[in-house]
Parts: C-alpha cells; sequence; structure tokens
C-alpha cells in the first residue's frame, strides 16, 4: 500500500510540476521603476514576441498569479505596496526582477528614496540584467527558471541570458 | 515679436516690483523680487498675457549666505523671465501661493515645500507630492548638508522587515499598520458616478535624481538622466546636453544636432506608438494594442540599429553625438518610414472613423482653449485644443532652425482631438525625418568638452513627446553641477487632468488620464474612490473595467 | 437507461470528463483564433488543461471576514449547474443524455446559475468592491443574459416544443439562421457576453475574469469557475448551433459548425473596434431584447394563425 501511495503521489507531484511549468502566470509590479524594463516587459506580449505561447498570462490580481515580475529599484513609498502584493500570492510563487534597479539599484544607486535590490525585499528567483533588457532576454530568464522550477530545485544565482550560468 | 521685445515687455510689466534685474543670458531676464510682492507680479504676467509658468526652481544658496532661492520661471517663445526671491535659510522661510491665479502652480509649491522647507502660504494643497509617507518631517532633501540617513524612516511608521532563516523568507503576515494607509495615486471623491473632487500624490517613482545629479559629475550625470523615463530617454539627454554645452559655451557641430534631432524624432514615433497601443488597451481594444506595438517594433529595430540599444539609446554626449549616421542607416531608415508612414495614416484613419472608439472619445474630456491655458497645458495635449505651444517652435533649438516642423493643433479639445493630433505629428516627424538624412550635414559628430563647467547658470527647453521639458541647471565652476532642476511635462499636465475630470463620470477617469500621455505604468496604480465618507481602493485595472463596462451599459 | 450507464454518461462520457476535456478545446479554439487575429502565434493545445491543473495545485487562500460557505460553496454550485446542465444539450454532436418535458427552461436556468454564482462570489468578497460595484457586474451579466434566453425561446416556439431533444430534430431540417436570422444573431451576440468575451479583455486578449467578482478567489476555486466557464461555453454553443444551424445529425459535422460558431466569436472579438459592440450592451436592453421578444411575438401569432 505504500508503494502504492508513493506511486500516486509521485505522479500528482509531476503532474503539478508540469502544469506549473506550463502555465506561470504572472504579475507584474513597478516599484519606481523608470518604466524601461516595464515597455519591454509589455513588449513581450505583443505579436513579435508572443509570450503566451509559454502560458504565461499577465493577470490584475495577485491571487491569480504564479510568478511576481518586478521592475525598479525599490522606493520607499513603493516598498510595502511590494509586499503586500507579495504576501497576496498564493503558493508556489517565484518572483523574478527584471533590469539592472532591481539587481544593485543600477543607476540609482545610493539615491535617498531607494532601497536598492528587490532582494532585499522580497526573495528573488530569478534576476534578469539589462537596463532595459530586452524582450528575448527577458523571456529567456523566465524560461530557465522555468527550467528549474521543472528540475524541482530553486534558482539561487545570477541568471544571465546567453552566458554560461555558474554551476 | 522677437524675443527682446518679449523681455523689454516683461521688464515694463514687472517694474513696479523690481528689487533689481539682470540678464544672464540673452534670451533671459532674471528679476529681483521681494516674497510679499509675488502674488502681485505672478498675476501681473499673467493678467497680460506674458507666457505661462514653466516650472519653480527651489536652491539653497549654502551655510555662508545663509539663504534658500526660489526661482519662478515664466517662459513666452524663446523669452523666460524668472521672478527670483531670496528666502532666510532659518526659521520658517514663507512664500505667498500663487496658486490661485495659475492653478498648475499648486504642484510646484508643493515640491518646493517638500524638498526645501518653504511653506508656502496659502497653498490649496500643502500635503507631499513625492517624498513617501514614512519621511520624516523637517528633512529637506534639497537642502545642502543632507544626508541619507536623516531620512530614516519614523520608528512607529515602519513597514514590516522580511525575515530571513538561512535561505528562506520570512515574510510577516499580519494586520496592517495604522500608520501606512492603502496609498493611493489618485483620489476621486463621487456624487453618485459624477466626480466631484480629485486629488492626486505622486512619490513612488520618486527616486531622488535632483540631489544624486550633484554627488555625480557632468559626464556620469547623462547616463543617470536617461533612465528618468525610459520612454523619453534621449529628451533628458539632449535638453541636459544642450544646457551644459550652453554653460561651458561650447558650439556643437550641425551634424551633431541634426543626428539629435533625427533620433528625438524617431522617440517621438515610438513613444506616440506605445501611447496608441496603451490608450487601446485602457479602452478594452487590445487588438489596436497589439497592431500598434507589432508596428512599433520597426521604431525599435531601427533605433537599435543606430544606437546600439531599444531603450535608453544614449546617443547624445557632452559636445555631439556617439554614432553616425552612414549610408546603409539612411537607407534603413528611408525604407522603415516608408512602413511606418503608411501605418500611421491607417491609425490615424481608425481613431478618426471607428464608431466605437469615437464613442468612447468623441466629446470627452473636452479642454477649451482657455481652459488649456489657464492649467498650464503642455504638448499635444495643449495643442490638441488649439494651444500653439511648442518649444520647437517656440524656441527652436538645435537643428530645428534648419530643419524645422510644423505644428499641428486642432480645436476640439477632446480625447478624439488628442489622438488626431499625436497621429498627425508622427506624419509630420517622419516627413522631417526624412529630410534630415537626405540633408545631413557634414562635419564631425562631437567636439572637445571641458571636464570642468564655468560658473554659470542657464535653462535649457525641449519638446518631449509629451510636453516641454524643462531644465534648470546651475554650475559652480566645478566637475558636479551645484543644482539640476528638471521639471518634466506631464507634471503640469496632470493639473488640466485633475481639473476636468472633476465633472466627468468616474467610468471616464481612465480614458482621461491615459489620454493625456502620462508616464506610464498603468497597471499599479491605486485609485481611491471616495463616497459620502467611505473611500474605497480600486486598482487600476479595476477602474479601466470599471470604465470598459460603464460604457457597455451606456444608453 | 440504466443507474450504470447513466452514471458513466454523467461521469464520463459524453457528460464529465469528456465534457470538461471538450470545454477545454473549446477555449483553446478561441484563445488560438484571437491570437491568430491579432497577428500572435497563440497558446499551445493542452494550454487549458495546464492552467486548470496549475490552478488545482494552489495554494487557497480566503481571505478574511467573508461567509465561508459562500466563498467554498459557489464554485461547486456553478460548475455542478454547467455540468447538469450539459446532460440535455446535444454536446458533442450527440443526442442529449437525459431529456424530459420542459428541459429546455430548465437547462438554460442551469446555465444562469453559473452566472449568478459568479455575481453572488463578487458580491461576497472583501477587496472592498463597493456593493455598488457587485451590483453593477451582477446587472452587466444579466443584460446578456435575458436576450440570450429570448434568441433561444425562438426556435422553441417554432418547433412547438420545450424539448432540447425535440427542438434539435425539428432543426434538423429547418435551418433558423435562415428563418431567423435577427434571434441567431441575438443569441451569438449574448453567448458572448454570458462568457465575458468582449471588451474584457485583458492584454493578450484572453478570457479576463470580470474585476471584482473573481479576484478574491485563487486555487480551487478559481479552477471550478475556470471549468463552469468552459463548460458552458461548450453547452451555450451546442445548444444555439442544434437550434440555429441544423440540429444534430452527423457529430463530426456538428463539431465542425461549433468550431465555425466559435470562429465567429473570436472574430467579432478581435474586431470590436469596428462594431458598437460596448454600447450593444447598453442598446442591448432596448434593441436586443425588444427584437427577440418582438420575434416570439410574430412566431407565437404565426404559429397561431397558421394552426
Amino acid at each position: 500500500m505504500n508503494i502504492s501511495q508513493n506511486y500516486v503521489s509521485q505522479i500528482i507531484e509531476r503532474i503539478s510540476t508540469w502544469a506549473r511549468v506550463n502555465s506561470p502566470w504572472a504579475i507584474h509590479f513597478n516599484s519606481g521603476s523608470c518604466n524601461g524594463c516595464d515597455i519591454e516587459i509589455l513588449a513581450t506580449l505583443t505579436p513579435r514576441y508572443d509570450v503566451e505561447r509559454f502560458g504565461i498570462k499577465l493577470r490584475g490580481s495577485p491571487r491569480h498569479a504564479d510568478v511576481l515580475i518586478c521592475t525598479g529599484p525599490v522606493t520607499r513609498q513603493a516598498r510595502e505596496r511590494l509586499l503586500r502584493t507579495y504576501e497576496q500570492m498564493p503558493e508556489p510563487k517565484f518572483v523574478v526582477a527584471v533590469g539592472s534597479c532591481g539587481i544593485s539599484g543600477g543607476a540609482f544607486q545610493g539615491c535617498y528614496n531607494v532601497v536598492g535590490h528587490i532582494d532585499e525585499v522580497l526573495p528573488v528567483d530569478a534576476f534578469i540584467p539589462g537596463c532595459p533588457p530586452r524582450p528575448e532576454a527577458i523571456i529567456d530568464g523566465i524560461v530557465k527558471l522555468l527550467v528549474h522550477i521543472q528540475n524541482g530545485t530553486r534558482p539561487a544565482q545570477v541568471i544571465t541570458p546567453g552566458v554560461q550560468e555558474a554551476a | 515679436m522677437t524675443t527682446e521685445t518679449h523681455l523689454q515687455r516683461a521688464g515694463e510689466i514687472l517694474a513696479p516690483f523690481v528689487k533689481s534685474t539682470n540678464n544672464p543670458e540673452s534670451n533671459r531676464l532674471d528679476v529681483q523680487i521681494a516674497a510679499s510682492d509675488l502674488p502681485a507680479a505672478a498675476t501681473a504676467l499673467t493678467d497680460a498675457s506674458w507666457g505661462y509658468l514653466a516650472a519653480i526652481t527651489g536652491m539653497d544658496l549654502g551655510v555662508e549666505s545663509n539663504e534658500l532661492e526660489a526661482l519662478y520661471h515664466f517662459c513666452e517663445g524663446a523669452a523666460v523671465t524668472t521672478l527670483r526671491i531670496h528666502l532666510p535659510r532659518e526659521g520658517c522661510p514663507e512664500i505667498p501661493s500663487v496658486s490661485d491665479k495659475i492653478p498648475v502652480a499648486s504642484f510646484f509649491e508643493r515640491e518646493l515645500s517638500e524638498m526645501l522647507g518653504i511653506t508656502v502660504v496659502g497653498t490649496p494643497d500643502p500635503s507631499r507630492l513625492f517624498l513617501p509617507d514614512d519621511w520624516p518631517p523637517d528633512v529637506y532633501p534639497l537642502r545642502q548638508g543632507f544626508k541619507p540617513e536623516q531620512a530614516a524612516a519614523l520608528e512607529s511608521a515602519k513597514a514590516p522587515e522580511p525575515d530571513r532563516a538561512g535561505n528562506r523568507f520570512i515574510v510577516p503576515i499580519g494586520p496592517q499598520h495604522p500608520a501606512l494607509k492603502e496609498p493611493g495615486h489618485f483620489e476621486f471623491t463621487v456624487d453618485g458616478e459624477i466626480i466631484t473632487a480629485a486629488r492626486m500624490r505622486l512619490g513612488y517613482v520618486h527616486r531622488g535624481i535632483e540631489k544624486a545629479t550633484e554627488q555625480r559629475n557632468w559626464i556620469q550625470n547623462l547616463y543617470l538622466l536617461e533612465r528618468i523615463c525610459g520612454i523619453c530617454s534621449h529628451t533628458h539627454t539632449s535638453a541636459y546636453s544642450q544646457g551644459v554645452e550652453k554653460l561651458a559655451q561650447v558650439e556643437v557641430p550641425q551634424r551633431a544636432l541634426a543626428i539629435r534631432e533625427l533620433v528625438a524624432g524617431l522617440e517621438r514615433i515610438h513613444s506616440h506608438l506605445l501611447w496608441l497601443g496603451v490608450v487601446a488597451h485602457e479602452a478594452g481594444f487590445d487588438t489596436l494594442f497589439m497592431y500598434s506595438w507589432r508596428d512599433r517594433e520597426t521604431v525599435m529595430n531601427l533605433l537599435e540599429e543606430l544606437t546600439g540599444n531599444r531603450v535608453n539609446y544614449s546617443i547624445c554626449s557632452l559636445g555631439g553625438v556617439k554614432y553616425d549616421i552612414g549610408v546603409e542607416q539612411s537607407a534603413s531608415i528611408h525604407k522603415a518610414l516608408d512602413y511606418l508612414e503608411e501605418r500611421i495614416r491607417y491609425y490615424l484613419d481608425i481613431v478618426t472613423t471607428d464608431t466605437a472608439f469615437l464613442q468612447r472619445t468623441r466629446g470627452v474630456g473636452t479642454m477649451t482653449y482657455d481652459e488649456a491655458i489657464h492649467f498650464g497645458a503642455l504638448g499635444p495635449t495643449a495643442r490638441s485644443s488649439g494651444v500653439t505651444r511648442d518649444v520647437r517652435l517656440d524656441a527652436p533649438y538645435g537643428a530645428y532652425k534648419r530643419f524645422p516642423v510644423s505644428i499641428i493643433t486642432d480645436d476640439r479639445g477632446d480625447l478624439e482631438a488628442r489622438f488626431v493630433v499625436r497621429m498627425k505629428e508622427l506624419l509630420v516627424t517622419c516627413f522631417t525625418i526624412r529630410t534630415i538624412v537626405d540633408n545631413l550635414p557634414s562635419g564631425e559628430i562631437a567636439t572637445k568638452f571641458p571636464r570642468k563647467i564655468p560658473a554659470g547658470e542657464t535653462v535649457s527647453r525641449v519638446e518631449a513627446p509629451r510636453g516641454e521639458a524643462f531644465y534648470y541647471i546651475k554650475s559652480a565652476g566645478g566637475e558636479s553641477p551645484v543644482r539640476l532642476h528638471i521639471r518634466t511635462p506631464s507634471l503640469c499636465n496632470w493639473t488640466s487632468v485633475i481639473n476636468k475630470a472633476v465633472g466627468h463620470q468616474l467610468a471616464d477617469a481612465p480614458m482621461l488620464i491615459a489620454g493625456m500621455d502620462p508616464c506610464f505604468s498603468c497597471n499599479d496604480r491605486m485609485v481611491t474612490v471616495r463616497k459620502n465618507n467611505v473611500s474605497n481602493t480600486l486598482t487600476w485595472s479595476e477602474l479601466r473595467e470599471y470604465g470598459i463596462k460603464k460604457y457597455g451599459q451606456r444608453k | 437507461m440504466t443507474p450504470i450507464t447513466a452514471l458513466l454518461s454523467i461521469m464520463f462520457f459524453p457528460a464529465g470528463i469528456t465534457l470538461i476535456l471538450s470545454g477545454m478545446l473549446y477555449e483553446w479554439a478561441d484563445r488560438k483564433l484571437v491570437a491568430r487575429f491579432q497577428n500572435r502565434i497563440g497558446p499551445r493545445w493542452y494550454q487549458p488543461l495546464a492552467d486548470t491543473l496549475k490552478l488545482l495545485t494552489k495554494e487557497e487562500i480566503k481571505p478574511h471576514g467573508i461567509n465561508s460557505l459562500l466563498f467554498y460553496g459557489l464554485p461547486i454550485v456553478a460548475l455542478t449547474g454547467a455540468l447538469t446542465a450539459a446532460l440535455y444539450s446535444p454536446i458533442l454532436g450527440l443526442r442529449p443524455v437525459s431529456s424530459f418535458p420542459g428541459d429546455l427552461i430548465v437547462t438554460l436556468y442551469l446555465l444562469s446559475l453559473l452566472t449568478m454564482c459568479m455575481g453572488l462570489a463578487g458580491w461576497n468578497g472583501s477587496s472592498r468592491f463597493s456593493l455598488i460595484g457587485a451590483t453593477r457586474s451582477l446587472t452587466q451579466l444579466f443584460a446578456y443574459e435575458a436576450p440570450f434566453l429570448l434568441a433561444l425561446l425562438g426556435p422553441a416556439i417554432v418547433a412547438g416544443t420545450w424539448v432540447i431533444k425535440d427542438i434539435s430534430a425539428y432543426a434538423e431540417t429547418h435551418w433558423m439562421i435562415f428563418t431567423q436570422p435577427v434571434g441567431f444573431f441575438i443569441a451569438l451576440i449574448g453567448l458572448m457576453g454570458k462568457l465575458e468575451l468582449p471588451p474584457f479583455d485583458a492584454p493578450e486578449a484572453e478570457t479576463e475574469i470580470v474585476a471584482g467578482a473573481l479576484t478574491e478567489y485563487s486555487g480551487r476555486g478559481l479552477a471550478l469557475f475556470h471549468i463552469g466557464k468552459s463548460v458552458e461555453l461548450v453547452v451555450a454553443v451546442s445548444l444555439v448551433t442544434a437550434f440555429y444551424l441544423g440540429g444534430i445529425g452527423n457529430p463530426l459535422l456538428f463539431l465542425f459548425k461549433t468550431l465555425v460558431m466559435v470562429l465567429l466569436m473570436a472574430m467579432l472579438q478581435s474586431m470590436l473596434t469596428r462594431l458598437r459592440i460596448d454600447q450593444t450592451v447598453g442598446m442591448w436592453w432596448r434593441f436586443g431584447a425588444l427584437l427577440a421578444l418582438f420575434q416570439i411575438l410574430i412566431l407565437v401569432l404565426l404559429k397561431g394563425w397558421l394552426a
């Protein structure tokens, strides 16, 4: 009985992972970005890049989303709302930080109203560097995140599209 | 009337208040006045229809002189008249408000008071504009001697800190802290369906750039200022470069100026197409959003080919531009423009003939000529109400004397007019770009530039896709600016939208706001709707849906 | 029909699992077509399946201070209504699993049940979407409901029966799209409104859930509503096809006809800038519903006069 139970739960696990990887619904949050990254993210929905092919849908409500796509250095005013949005997302959830500002503060490092990396506020699963990263880079970063989810590992290093990942 | 006559006239109008005058540049007149005379002086200029209030700059003149200075810049054509008021640094410096006569001043005054600690007496809305709610009182970022540590959040208002346990994050979920209310960008008070009052609170994207420029040298600032806005980054760099070049008295080669204008034109195309898609999405017409953004990719490709980047092109350098345009690129430009012109004509056709679209735009948000002037509207928002206000025409800069653009206006003033004006502007832009490409002046693309800029101050104005961008740059002879003040066009246009929203239905709000082409990020603005003292907070998408459904029901 | 076969047909074929899977097929067809109209590639064929499975495995967050019974119960009731309605409809081109006199009315009621559950879910939500806002949602949903029902009653009157099976049989010989084009048009638009396909599109023109009604739901509840809507799509499209486009007949042909309907809907969704659809809803109550009523009146009179 135990073996078949295990077997069943394994199958369910595999099916859930498959579903999760193939249907990553996203919510986009701008925590103080100059909009450069935001327009490249929106561009991924448009015909030239079309992320609906990957099952990515942009949702309006955090409760419907699996992936939080966050841009910008976190300004003080936006920080609280960012946290609140993250809280409202049901598990399992992932965070993607798009753009150099989210990684290190970018050009705004040291500015008085800026917290800095998104990593200080939320646990980030994928960083997509660029100022702004091209839509292809954004898609690549998200796909790499999906690959990690599929393998069951939670990425802990910076993923640089096009560059060999650190082991 | 020439610039000189404008300045003369301003001098005459302000004669009763003058304490001293100065002509720092050929197109500028500085008038020192007393704080108490400010409302009268501003009224005198407004009543005589001399220009519009472009910006209010606040400065800390330093511990030695122990004074603050407030500059009120009025622009008429290429002439800039600045009312300068000195205020004591200690105590509670006060200055009277001019918002009753000039509504747009309200935003500027809010900025002035929170950044420098000047109390503006009589201002209608004394709340914070940019600084966050948990910013400690009595800490003013633009004062000299400000240190970021001073601005540590108030203990009581601190947001809950996430916990780290090894690799895991523990985000505290708990009751909301009483000091932190649900933040709203807009606050609409409604009576039934009609908006009776509207307020704005910015600050989500406030990064403290003006202060940061003081810590970076002239060249580093180029890269910082590019990133004020990803959509109009070239505008900011050209305004900045232009201003600094004026201060350094460096003459930029004609070829470089022409290339700057060319890239500015391409930026305008990308910006307006972006806006068209975004507004279409606001109204619920996603097919138009997809199509316009697909066509926008042509411009992005072109920009990438010319500058190496799709966004933040960074083509301006101090003293010229970085990249040249060769034969191959000229051919690409022409080819791309062929396609784009056809598509733009198609979109112009849609916005003028599509019945569903017109239902959301015709007769909505109508702003008359007088209202546009009164509210200080800028850019296409003003031009669609018949106001011929365009820096490229009023105060031609760079290569605009050589390659002028024709101004597009529309006298209907409603949302439809704003669409039409922007689309037609694009057609004009395409024509101008072609002309530039075919007639690029020969020569260098950059010239030598000093590392230290001589002392002085200057005003640099540039026409961004959204309206006039106003830069005030002050140098003390060093490697960094002493003060850099940036007034983006959207700040002025908000005033017109906020005032226009009153009297409209709540369902019209998304289109009204989108119609002025605000700097973006529509997905996560929060809107507070106050009704009978009960307030609800909607997300932007909820407000958009509300508008779409409401129109679905309208007879 | 023995209890065993009844149970099998309810759970597996043609209702139950098969129905749910066909719901996903129709949803995919709709999304793919809309994407194509927008010059995009669109989702993969198993996308709706992945979406549903993912939603079922997500954590369910129940907001504070709202009625638990309603919160958990409404999705279940909604889905049940849709699945039950399918029992009497000619889905997949096969004769209805079961039928009884007057089952058309019951079926239409069951379809409305889904709508009402969504409205109630919105009202129950704690997102501070005011009561007025939720009422607006309900009003909006019902604006499409009534003309849709009326449009289906037209063929019933002509066929002289309230039994779906018999109406479909009658329709096999009479293509009512030609005799009652207005009814067909109203049914099509009403159907799109019920399913919130027109102008409530998300950025990728997907079936966005009405703001407020389902924003509080996550995980299982959302999945159930989602499945319910796909099932509703299948049932409603099958009904309209059966009534207006020549009855049941050959299952493959029927499937083809339903997919043509989906194509029509996708076209309308994408080209809504061309039609005054959003104004149509307001006009709906006056023009559409009245027209449907008028048509019914004519039919009744004609029947009476001819009989």
